[in-house]
């Protein structure tokens, strides 16, 4: 694994993107910019299914109807966040939060996928409750738990010096 | 009448001294303050978007604006709590800073913005409206509060 992100790290766009003076500053606004999108309007989703937000739309609705604009935000987070990723994957490689972030979209999709799977597959029956069956509660709780987990270790993604001691230990910055 | 007396109260300020010497305090607003910045920035575009005539258009827009007002409030409480340590433990650096300005600029034109016409459009009768206004109205809205972003963003990058 290592040496792959070492060799990603060795290539020659890697290292233009990397020096380039203006790329970062652009690559992490638009990343913030792809984030707001998405984990915005995930979260006015999240607040519609745990029955505290949005209650005047149907659960159908704002999933259906958002969802293309969660996709654009999804989009523009997934492509610079690769692109901040291929610039510099050694900085990553050994960052504790970085791996850290990665574990949580893992979970942050089960929960999506193990949701519509279940409880969302009778959602005509509950559509326009404003207080949704507990599994679909749980669900939305779950989603703003995960995606918020996910913003707060991505910025610390930026203090890779706090960080735990065993950390430190086992991926040495070299 | 320049503010730089009042930005070096707060770069003195025993509080500022605090935050900076606590290692894990700024780091702990930060992700609170993004946390935050999503739930704001969800409020403020599901409607916009509807505004602009997509996303949640099943629901007459003042109940989608009704909705959201909570969410938007309480997000800006939440921003204005976790910005303010910012700003003062690096009240120099923001005073210095030209896009800590152009944040705050964007930021007051989108409050007055959102306060005033978008709040009074979200409540009139739709048919009253016509198509341009509201598509206008939104895409302001979300333009300005780009610009807010891009500026906080490049605070940190740039100055």
């Amino acid at each position: 694994m290592r040496s792959w992100f070492e060799w990603v790290g060795a290539m020659e766009s890697s290292i233009a993107l990397r020096e380039s003076l203006n790329a970062y500053p652009i690559m992490l606004t638009s990343h913030v910019i792809g984030m707001c999108m998405f984990a915005g309007l995930i979260m006015m989703m999240d607040l519609r299914l745990a029955g505290v937000g949005n209650l005047n739309s149907a659960i159908t609705d704002v999933q259906r109807r958002l969802f293309p604009w969660q996709m654009w935000g999804f989009a523009i987070s997934i492509v610079t966040g690769l692109l901040l990723l291929f610039s510099d994957p050694m900085r990553f490689y050994t960052n504790f939060y970085f791996w850290t972030k990665n574990l949580l979209l893992v979970l942050a999709g089960l929960n999506m996928w193990y949701f519509h799977q279940t409880t969302y597959q009778t959602v005509d029956q509950w559509d326009r409750d404003p207080s949704p069956p507990f599994g679909a509660k749980v669900a939305g709780v779950l989603s703003i738990a995960f995606w918020s987990s996910v913003i707060v270790v991505g910025r610390m993604i930026a203090y890779q010096d706090l960080v735990p001691q065993w950390w430190r230990e086992l991926v040495p910055r070299g | 009448m320049s503010l730089q007396p009042f930005f070096l109260w707060m770069q003195e300020h025993a509080f500022s001294a605090y935050i900076l010497n606590e290692t894990w305090f700024s780091p702990i607003v930060q992700v609170m303050h993004l946390i935050a910045l999503a739930v704001f920035a969800g409020a403020i575009l599901v409607v916009d978007l509807r505004l602009l005539g997509v996303g949640l258009t099943r629901v007459p827009l003042a109940k989608v604006s009704e909705d959201a007002m909570p969410w938007m409030v309480w997000g800006l409480v939440a921003l204005l709590v976790t910005g303010w340590p910012s700003v003062m433990s690096t009240a120099m650096k923001q005073y210095y800073s030209p896009f800590f300005w152009w944040k705050m600029e964007l930021l007051v034109l989108g409050l007055i913005f959102a306060f005033t016409v978008r709040r009074r459009m979200a409540r009139m009768d739709e048919a009253k409206l016509g198509p341009v206004w509201p598509k206008a109205a939104g895409m302001f809205s979300i333009a300005v509060w780009t610009g807010v972003a891009v500026g906080a963003r490049l605070i940190g990058l740039l100055s």
